[in-house]
């Protein structure tokens, strides 16, 4: 069994590591902690923005020339799939839900506990007028 | 025989390197390999379920359960097993040992159909109407919440707007509330430079790639060093496994709707209203002032998300005489499911709700 005492120079990589990421990230809050880095982002972002837009139009024309599905119908195709499973689930629970119970745990699960809970503070008041 | 005893130190030293080395060898193959972290195991039923909104019921595991059911509710960005992260690290199942009636309103990445869902329809629709679901199966009329970050500022909204009940109590934890003070965030969606109406125009739902990559320019150095630590702690199963679970949860942000969005940086980031009691939702005033309710407020500390300025206003704004405030050590995630929270901040919570909840 290992000495629990003993110094792993695990210990030691771990201090380092925190050291490390403490170092790292206070220099890139700095660096972007600025004005400057707020404005070239959002440029940035701005111009991908217009890329994507004018890129995923010029796509899907080129797409729709060679009759082949775009970026946006394979989404919708995949949306379309996530309400059939949405709508299945819920066919399904209602189902399960108007089955006659057979199952003695699911009988204790349905069954709801007493709302009769005190706070412990309550509990020793009563005990101490008893 | 001192010699001796030196001689026996190092070699306990020694063993336990090795031990560790090869630990590491067996157990990183197994964690290279290994598929997604089992998460959000306590059994639930899902009660009501429409769009992007689901609502759960935990089993209760108590012979009995305080009067009033809690109605956990989870930010938008992300998934809501960080409630119920792991046996042991989970606050759903600590609130069920301790005799509570546990719900939890969570989100799914909302379709292209839902893209113009507003702030009004999270507060004045969805929260409205999985409390009546609630009310429904409890056949109480009163119910409590416990909010996480953005899931509380939906909660503060809809508390702002429903002051005839049937909110009983309400727990925020890391929730922004002054939105000026939101750190780099602000700087980076300042309103000179961020073309929010061109991001949400062109995108519809703004990605879940976008969100997180915002969140992890907060902290760049962060994922590494968790890789780094990790490495090291091979040989730590609890360790590996809390961490592959916090990274499952942290690599499966979500989408968020952009009307959603839009309005958020409007009137929360740029105009800063809720704190300043001047918004508007659905044309109902959503003051913080009128909430009259007692609010229990948790804080991190060292929060980069939602900063100690930002979440710090909370109690100061809201008109409730009955009020808490938890300042705890820690970040915006291990304030709610790391061991902190386990040990000091869920504690809290069930003392000061169950005291309310009879």
């Amino acid at each position: 069994m290992a000495n629990e005492n003993a110094k792993d120079p695990a210990a030691v990589f771990q201090e380092w590591v925190t050291q490390w990421e403490r170092a790292a990230d206070q220099f890139s809050n700095q660096f972007m902690g600025t004005d400057e880095f707020s404005k070239s982002m959002n440029q940035m972002q701005n111009f991908q923005l217009e890329f994507q837009k004018g890129f995923g139009e010029l796509m899907a024309k080129q797409l729709a020339n060679f009759n082949l599905p775009s970026r946006e119908d394979l989404l919708q195709l995949s949306e379309d799939v996530r309400d059939i499973n949405r709508r299945l689930t819920r066919i399904e629970t209602s189902i399960r839900n108007l089955a006659p119970v057979d199952n003695n745990s699911d009988q204790q699960r349905k069954k709801t506990p007493p709302r009769t809970k005190k706070p412990a503070s309550q509990r020793s008041d009563l005990q101490d007028k008893e | 025989m001192a010699e001796s005893a030196v001689d026996n130190k190092l070699v306990d030293q020694i063993r336990g390197m090795v031990d560790r080395t090869i630990q590491r060898s067996i157990k990183g193959v197994q964690f290279v390999n290994a598929g997604k972290a089992p998460v959000g195991l306590t059994p639930k039923d899902v009660i009501y379920e429409r769009g992007t909104l689901r609502l759960y019921h935990y089993h209760p595991r108590s012979e009995e359960i305080y009067r009033i059911p809690v109605i956990l509710v989870m930010a938008t960005t992300n998934r809501g097993y960080v409630f119920d992260l792991l046996p042991g690290q989970s606050l759903v199942e600590y609130l069920l040992d301790h005799g509570f009636d546990v719900f939890m309103i969570d989100w799914d990445a909302p379709m292209s159909s839902e893209r113009g869902l507003s702030l009004s329809d999270y507060t004045q629709d969805f929260i409205p109407s999985c409390i009546t679901k609630v009310q429904e199966v409890t056949g109480e009329e009163e119910v409590n919440m416990v909010s996480y970050c953005m899931g509380g500022v939906l909660s503060l909204i809809y508390a702002a707007t429903h002051l005839n009940g049937p909110l009983k109590n309400l727990v925020c934890m890391t929730t922004p509330v002054n939105w000026h003070e939101m750190g780099l965030f602000s700087l980076w969606s300042d309103e000179r430079y961020l073309d929010v109406d061109k991001l949400v125009d062109t995108l519809g739902i703004v990605p879940a790639e976008f969100i997180e990559q915002s969140f992890e320019m907060l902290r760049p150095a962060q994922r590494t060093a968790g890789r780094l630590r990790v490495w090291s702690e091979m040989w730590n199963d609890d360790y590996v496994q809390s961490y592959r679970a916090f990274e499952r949860w942290g690599s499966e942000t979500l989408p968020l709707a952009g009307e959603y969005y839009r309005e958020t940086t409007r009137e929360l980031m740029w105009g800063n209203k809720l704190y300043e009691g001047e918004l508007v939702v659905n044309g109902i005033s959503a003051n913080l002032a009128d909430i009259k309710i007692p609010v229990m407020n948790a804080i991190a500390e060292h929060d980069h998300i939602a900063p100690y300025k930002a979440t710090k206003p909370l109690l100061e704004k809201v008109g409730s005489e009955d009020t808490q405030e938890v300042v705890l050590k820690g970040g915006h995630v291990s304030l709610i499911a790391g061991p902190n929270a386990v040990r000091r901040l869920w504690p809290q919570i069930d003392l000061w709700l169950s005291e309310r909840s009879v």
